[in-house]
């Protein structure tokens, strides 16, 4: 092992992806881009639920029960609808996600003492959103009742039991939260495999793999020399989405920061030994660029735990999840970034991300040193 | 018309030998739709919940029943005292802790108010509000039963008239995500077989030559375009027949609306894609550029802002405004509006005439690019 | 008199400063082999490309059949052939297929459609090949496949840009035989070359340097240049220094590089030679050999380049 070669190998790389438009993109572009979109763009957060009333009573109190629903910020109301109105054409418009039909005399019943029946009508294609709102309509509902109780005088509780809940880590539930430190996995993964991969596979088609071969250069250094710079182009990478989402989104590190960097420095080295894993097996770059991004984006998008909660998967899913680095990944920064835990919290997922950078560096060197010979 | 038929049985044969075509346009299909069929599911099931139970009462082993007994909760382990809570949710061994405190069975026999508190890890929001929604459900259930065993205060409640809540969910009554997420694996396969891979294909002939080639004969632009796009709208609709019976037979979504108009607007969509992939082509000159422009600059963006995923409904005004120039916007009502709420055209009209004018007006801009690129 | 096969009139093009094709005005006769000279980047690929309509003039005017290029561009593609040094083919396509799928874009059809294909599979010798994959091919099958998919409509005038480029010798040797046999049967090729020797089978040849057209005419035409001068070759040990000293006489014309050799054209044979000799042996750098030599078409070409140098600003 001579530094001297491996630094004159990694410096070449790095001239190169610095003139090569299509991997300065992929190393730059891809995550600010994936950033902008997770950050600003995309989440889970239902809030302003279009809800159409048919308002079949128009009385003090269901005009009061319909501004319960929209003062809560939860449901906008965007129609008033007539008495009889085509609902399943409004929800299949889309016009309306919810629509609430507060029945005639309703405002007489409740002074009588009756119990009136709301109908809340969803448009279930959207689960989750429609879930959430039921959740909404349910406590607005509840509220609105002990309201009425405790004007009539009564000392009844409405609700016998005191529900305390609380939220750790992240009290408004904000999905991006969740997803940033998710993303910086994601990001990782595809940037390391692709640009490691396709480097390798490039010096495969013009030959000069074979140049280098026939220089004194060890396997080894050549593999180091490749991806030396990927890792500290990955390490910069996660440094700006760090800052990115310090400064635009608040999201801050609790954690310690050595341990952010550990982790990041463990996982990174399985991601650029799979890209070398992936150089070996693939003949050019087009192939390089599919296999790569299949290996690297689907599991660490739909296998990671990163937007899909994996016990929500069947279990044939849930085991090959054991295989997907950035499902631990995502587990140590989540724990890291959000929770300010160390990584003594998290032996078993360290454990893994270790072994399996070890066994995929392995398996990479195996390959490329074999056809050295 | 002779020359437009050389071209498209010439395409045909190449699709045919090309061994990495053939696997692209069978497997990237298959191993999308089972991902986001059997992956990407946001319902919230076997919540790990740790108890702390410090009053250890018959009435507290009730409510614990309830929060174990509806499939939601996961019980995974026992602490004595709250602060004891703290490892397992950080180590993420639970995602919800259930705190019953001292007392909790003598207030519900004297008819206080009990205290429970329920703590949830808030880094995977989306659950953990989900989580909280159905523990809350299942206080209020628990509550009311209480109520109605107490009967002294059922008096107040008697009198006083309240509203209930029935709710009715259309469409999806089970509120399944699958249902939701399923359709629009369609849209991601049409846009992989018909955007990326005719760009790569027209791009091909550039790096190879036969593109210069073809100029110099008689063969009119426009014969050169229809006849590299046709078959590539052929396999688009063969991958939506492929992709529809798969999403209704193994995924049992329904398809409650008609099939022919699915095709028909499938279509129109499909003229947007080819579009796009031929606009593609005349910008990049490699294969590699061609794939990489319509991944990360077209198909993400479209995905993750046309509502495909994640609902267009939660983004900033911006981000709203900005998604009505994404066809794939329109495709995914059509596909969620055909499979799930049986729409017809009556309702679908704006989404036809949407995908009809984005279709025409890229085409035509890809094919006046693409003639201007040949001179 | 016929009009021209080919009419370049004044024919310029610029890719924004760079003029590739400055001013040049040549014309081609029916049924000529014409070849198109010069070194990577003067301009030969682009003229041949301004004539196919792929690209258009910046001004002056290009007729191929008598047909204005900028007119009817579709009007000129219908009548001529095109082979570029890539053989443009699909390589995982069999002959057959390639062979059809080309006479499809030409329009044939039927009866006429199967005799050009008998024609062009009897013609490039591909008779048991049909129905192996182009891919498999080897270099000078696939030239013969590209040139035969680029005549099946029997083009009457074909441009051939460098159609021997990687093709081994004897299949070289072979396309040229069937280059003369088309213009034996008053087809007229345009081909570029970077091989003189296949200039020299050419009955014209232009010289092309920087885009400007700096030589025209028959080969024996050009070598006309040297007439009352001598070309000497010289062989001496240390020949770069050679090179420099002899630049330095008023009685030497050029001096030229090929290989270890000098070229060195001087009035007179006899009295140069003895010059040359006197010279080097002076200086201790005596020649192996000095020949009188017959001019070939490099020194031809050397001569005319450093000839515009001169007179250029």
């Amino acid at each position: 092992m001579s530094p001297r070669k491996i630094w004159s190998v990694a410096w070449k790389e790095l001239l190169q992806s610095a003139r090569d438009p299509l991997s300065l993109g992929m190393l730059l572009g891809v995550p600010c881009m994936m950033l902008l979109l997770y950050g600003y763009a995309v989440n889970f957060d239902v809030r302003h639920v279009a809800l159409a009333v048919e308002d079949n009573d128009k009385s003090a109190a269901s005009r009061e029960l319909v501004a319960a629903f929209v003062n809560s910020t939860y449901f906008d109301q965007v129609a008033d609808l007539p008495a009889g109105a085509d609902l399943r054409r409004l929800t299949e418009r889309r016009q309306a996600r919810a629509v609430l039909v507060i029945p005639e005399g309703a405002g007489r019943d409740l002074a009588a003492g009756r119990t009136v029946g709301l109908q809340l009508i969803l448009d279930g294609v959207d689960s989750n959103t429609a879930t959430t709102a039921l959740g909404y309509a349910s406590a607005l509902i509840a509220a609105a009742n002990g309201e009425r109780l405790s004007e009539a005088g009564g000392k009844v509780q409405l609700t016998p039991i005191d529900f305390e809940p609380r939220v750790w880590y992240n009290p408004e539930l904000k999905s991006t939260r969740f997803l940033v430190p998710g993303l910086i996995g994601f990001i990782l993964m595809l940037t390391a495999v692709l640009s490691t991969a396709i480097s390798v596979v490039r010096e495969k088609e013009r030959g000069t793999l074979e140049q280098l071969r026939v220089t004194s250069l060890k396997a080894g250094e050549m593999i180091l020399g490749k991806t030396l710079p990927y890792l500290g182009i990955s390490l910069l990478a996660t440094v700006l989405i760090l800052a990115a989402a310090r400064f635009l989104f608040g999201i801050a590190v609790s954690g310690p920061y050595l341990h952010l960097f550990l982790a990041t420095l463990v996982y990174l080295i399985g991601a650029l030994g799979l890209g070398l894993l992936v150089s070996s097996i693939a003949d050019t770059q087009a192939m390089a660029f599919q296999a790569g991004a299949l290996v690297s984006m689907l599991p660490a998008i739909f296998l990671s735990g990163f937007i899909f909660p994996i016990r929500s998967m069947p279990r044939a899913l849930q085991i090959i999840t054991y295989a997907v680095p950035a499902r631990y990944f995502n587990v140590v920064l989540r724990g890291v970034i959000l929770k300010g835990a160390g990584l003594e919290s998290y032996p078993r997922d360290m454990a893994f991300l270790v072994l399996y950078a070890l066994a995929v560096l392995g398996l990479a060197y195996v390959r490329l040193a074999r056809k050295e010979a | 018309m002779h020359e437009l038929l050389a071209v498209i049985v010439k395409e045909f044969l190449q699709l045919r030998q090309d061994k990495k075509m053939i696997p692209a346009m069978i497997i990237g299909p298959l191993v999308q739709l089972l991902a986001l069929g059997y992956a990407a599911n946001l319902d919230v099931a076997h919540v790990p919940m740790v108890l702390v139970d410090q009053d250890r009462s018959p009435a507290s082993r009730a409510l614990v029943e309830r929060f174990t007994g509806a499939g939601t909760f996961d019980l995974v382990g026992a602490e004595d005292g709250p602060d004891a809570v703290d490892p397992w949710l950080v180590e993420g061994r639970a995602q919800i802790a259930l705190v019953i405190a001292p007392g909790y069975g003598e207030a519900v026999a004297a008819g206080r108010p009990p205290r429970v508190q329920v703590i949830a890890d808030g880094t995977d929001a989306n659950s953990s509000g989900l989580g909280l929604g159905y523990a809350a459900q299942i206080l209020a259930g628990a509550g009311a039963e209480m109520a109605a065993s107490r009967r002294v205060p059922g008096m107040a409640l008697a009198r006083t008239g309240r509203y209930e809540l029935v709710p009715r969910v259309w469409y999806n009554p089970d509120l399944k995500s699958r249902w939701f997420y399923v359709p629009a694996v369609l849209a991601m396969v049409l846009m992989l077989v018909t955007m990326i891979l005719p760009s790569m294909a027209v791009v091909r002939e550039k790096e190879i030559g036969t593109l210069e080639q073809l100029s110099v004969t008689p063969l009119r632009s426009w014969q050169l375009i229809l006849g590299k796009l046709t078959p590539f709208l052929v396999m688009g609709m063969l991958d939506m027949l492929l992709v529809t019976g798969l999403i209704t037979g193994l995924f049992h979504v329904p398809l409650r609306g008609s099939l022919l108009l699915l095709a028909f607007l499938t279509f129109l969509f499909l003229l947007t894609t080819l579009g796009l992939g031929l606009l593609v082509s005349t910008l990049v000159r490699t294969q590699q550029q061609a794939m990489g422009l319509c991944i990360f600059v077209l198909m993400v963006p479209m995905i993750y802002l046309s509502g495909l995923i994640f609902p267009v409904e939660n983004m900033p005004r911006g981000f709203q405004i900005a998604s009505y120039a994404i066809p794939v916007r329109y495709y995914a009502n059509v596909l969620r509006g055909i499979f799930l709420k049986g729409s017809g055209l009556d309702i679908l009209w704006p989404e036809a005439l949407a995908l009809l004018g984005i279709g025409l007006t890229v085409l035509t801009l890809a094919s006046l690019r693409f003639r201007k690129s040949l001179e | 008199m016929a009009a021209p096969a080919l009419e370049a009139i004044h024919l310029t093009k610029r890719f924004g400063d760079f003029v590739a094709v400055d001013d040049v005005s040549f014309e081609v006769r029916e049924g000529e082999v014409f070849g198109l000279l010069g070194s990577n980047g003067a301009g030969k690929s682009t003229l041949i490309r301004l004539f196919c309509a792929l690209l258009t003039p910046t001004s002056g005017t290009g007729r191929v059949l008598g047909i204005d290029v900028a007119r009817d561009p579709e009007g000129v593609r219908r009548r001529i052939g095109y082979m570029t040094q890539r053989f443009s083919l699909y390589d995982e396509l069999t002959v057959r297929q390639n062979l059809n799928f080309f006479a499809g874009v030409y329009g044939l059809r039927g009866k006429a459609k199967a005799e050009r294909l008998d024609w062009a599979i009897r013609m490039a010798d591909l008779g048991d090949k049909e129905d192996l994959v182009t891919r498999s091919l080897p270099g000078g099958w696939k030239q013969r496949l590209a040139l035969a998919c680029s005549l099946l409509h029997a083009p009457r005038l074909v441009f051939l840009d460098e159609p021997t480029g990687g093709v081994d010798p004897i299949s070289r040797r072979r396309f040229w035989g069937l280059i003369d046999s088309m213009a034996a049967e008053g087809v007229t090729l345009i081909v570029t070359t970077h091989y003189l020797d296949e200039a020299e089978r050419c009955d014209r040849i232009a010289l092309l340097d920087q885009g400007r057209l700096v030589a025209l005419g028959s080969v024996g035409e050009l070598k006309e240049v040297f007439a009352g001068r001598a070309v000497l070759e010289v062989a001496c040990p240390r020949f770069l220094e050679a090179q420099e000293r002899l630049e330095r006489q008023d009685w030497v014309h050029e001096v030229s590089l090929f290989g270890d050799r000098l070229h060195v054209v001087v009035d007179d044979p006899e009295e140069g030679r003895r010059r040359i000799l006197a010279l080097l042996e002076g200086e201790g750098n005596t020649p192996v050999t000095v020949e009188r030599i017959v001019p070939s078409l490099e020194d031809v070409f050397i001569h005319s380049i450093e000839a515009r140098g001169e007179t250029a600003p």
